[in-house]
């Protein structure tokens, strides 16, 4: 555990005010200036190394940042400075099924999924069959995918998800996928990752899900990390301000 | 910094990205045969609406300009030049939502954006390309126009240039899109004032006529003046003008340079206003 998977060096990432998102032309010319004091600060001078093999849970209020340090870590958002290197595939599983289209056969979606990914064709054509075989679709695999449960389609999506191989998991609140069967099988299959130096950054509410699973933890407020340290002792903290 | 080593670390960030892009073609292309099976399942006549709606467009715009008001050449000139805007303007209007009608893929996976725009024209050229054959069993019967030599030649050159060029304002209208959503409205008001300002529903020869000295340069200078001859000569087999050809290569390189690193240059931001 002494090699970093993901390393935050004095990251900060600024955001304008919900209400300001989407500027109009009128407003973004009139109140340039207003605009930007009231930025606010979504991660404010963050330095984190998470290790390899090890799952790290990120707790904390809504709005704490949790989310936005997934972006970064994701690579989808550019912090306003500071530096993020992240050595390994990364798969994220902030939201389910990215790239499907409900309309189309599961088999089309396995394609759209896994391109979305990262992966090539060929590489899905190998492991189509496994994919299939994992999400324990069957037949219903040609057909389309809004005819399908939601608990189907959570399998679906994650088992393209996990095709990537990822050494890097990210995950948002959203490991209760399926059936009991299957959310045995996801958790063992994150085991099997986490076995093989793989690493697991875990966004979540559910503090003993938390506590369980994640060998560290953060505890982050307003931006900042308020604890870091082994997950019972920071999730304690967090228990204790609420 | 020199400029030399400043023009070494660009061309290094557009060789990067350019690799990055080409690495995820099969990502671009299944996503618009996708989006293209989505609506064709989700319609009863699919696909057919790419032609349908030109092509109804085509023969509104004849009743009141051919028929009604009478300034109109021909139907073959009119459902020619409609069915080519046609193509521009879908790609701008998918291309206005490409970024902001997906920030769910976004925001969670990390790839060149560029690939949004990039599919939102090749979505629409498919479209562009299935409508032609029917404009021929239009015009073919009713005005003994059929695909020639000159339309081998010239038709591939027009849709490749047409294509960099819709490229271009595609990612332009995406761009401005995520911050300024309030383009969205603006974009079906824009194409319209562009399809009347163009020679479609008149002869590009009413420029001379009707407008006053030095207007009718001014009005040459719409891109889609050449692009429209060009694809005139090769649909139709009118005279074949090289300044056409020039023009439209210099407002398609020009239009797609500019916007493309326009894009380019703001992918790091966008996440923010997703």
């Amino acid at each position: 555990m002494t090699q970093p998977a993901i390393s935050i060096k004095d990251v900060s990432v600024t955001f304008r005010p919900l209400a300001d998102r989407n500027p109009t032309l009128r407003r973004s010319v009139g109140t340039f200036r207003h605009r930007e004091k009231q930025e606010i600060v979504a991660l404010d001078d963050v330095s984190l190394d998470i290790y390899k093999g090890e799952a790290f849970g990120i707790i904390g209020r809504n709005g704490a940042g949790k989310s936005t340090l997934l972006k970064v870590m994701a690579k989808t958002l550019k912090p306003n400075t500071g530096t993020v290197n992240v050595y390994g595939k990364t798969s994220t599983l902030l939201s389910l099924g990215l790239g499907m289209k409900t309309e189309l056969s599961g088999r089309r979606n396995v394609y759209l999924g896994g391109l979305a990914a990262g992966l090539r064709k060929s590489e899905i054509d190998e492991r189509f069959d496994s994919i299939v075989d994992y999400a324990d679709l069957g037949e219903a695999i040609e057909r389309p995918v809004k005819t399908y449960s939601s608990g189907m389609f959570s399998r679906l999506a994650f088992s393209v998800a996990m095709a990537i191989r990822p050494n890097i998991l990210l995950l948002d609140e959203v490991l209760a996928v399926g059936d009991e069967s299957f959310r045995e099988k996801s958790m063992e299959t994150m085991r099997q990752l986490l076995d093989d130096a793989g690493t697991i950054v875990f966004v979540s509410h559910a503090l003993p899900r938390v506590e369980e699973f994640c060998d560290r933890a953060a505890y982050f407020e307003a931006g900042r990390i308020r604890a870091i340290g082994p997950s019972s002792e920071v999730v304690d903290v967090y228990r204790s301000t609420v | 910094m020199t400029s030399q080593t400043q023009s070494t670390r660009i061309s290094k960030a557009v060789s990067n990205y350019a690799d990055a892009l080409w690495s995820r073609r099969e990502f671009a292309w299944y996503m618009a045969l996708g989006n293209l099976r989505s609506r064709n399942a989700s319609t009863a006549l699919g696909l057919m609406w790419w032609v349908i709606n030109p092509l109804l467009m085509g023969l509104v715009y004849w009743l009141v300009f051919g028929v009604i008001l009478d300034v109109s050449r021909d139907l073959s000139y009119l459902l020619s030049g409609i069915f080519v805007f046609y193509y521009t303007s879908t790609a701008i209007t998918s291309g206005a939502n490409s970024i902001i009608a997906n920030t769910k893929m976004l925001v969670n996976l990390q790839f060149p954006r560029l690939i949004m725009p990039i599919t939102a024209v090749m979505e629409t050229a498919v479209g562009f390309l299935v409508s032609i054959p029917v404009l021929y069993l239009i015009i073919g019967p009713l005005f003994g126009y059929w695909p020639g030599w000159q339309f081998l030649v010239l038709f591939p050159i027009a849709f490749v240039i047409q294509s960099i060029f819709n490229l271009g304002l595609a990612s332009l209208t995406a761009r401005l899109a995520v911050p300024f959503r309030d383009i969205l409205n603006l974009v079906p008001h824009l194409l319209r004032i562009w399809l009347y300002l163009s020679p479609i529903l008149y002869s590009a020869d009413l420029y001379d006529e009707k407008l006053p000295e030095g207007w009718a340069f001014i009005a040459n200078l719409n891109p889609m003046v050449p692009i429209l001859a060009l694809y005139r000569s090769a649909l139709l087999g009118y005279p074949f003008e090289p300044t056409d050809l020039v023009l439209s290569a210099l407002w398609a390189l020009v239009v797609a340079g500019l916007a493309i690193s326009a894009f380019v240059r703001f992918e790091g931001k966008m996440a923010r206003y997703l």
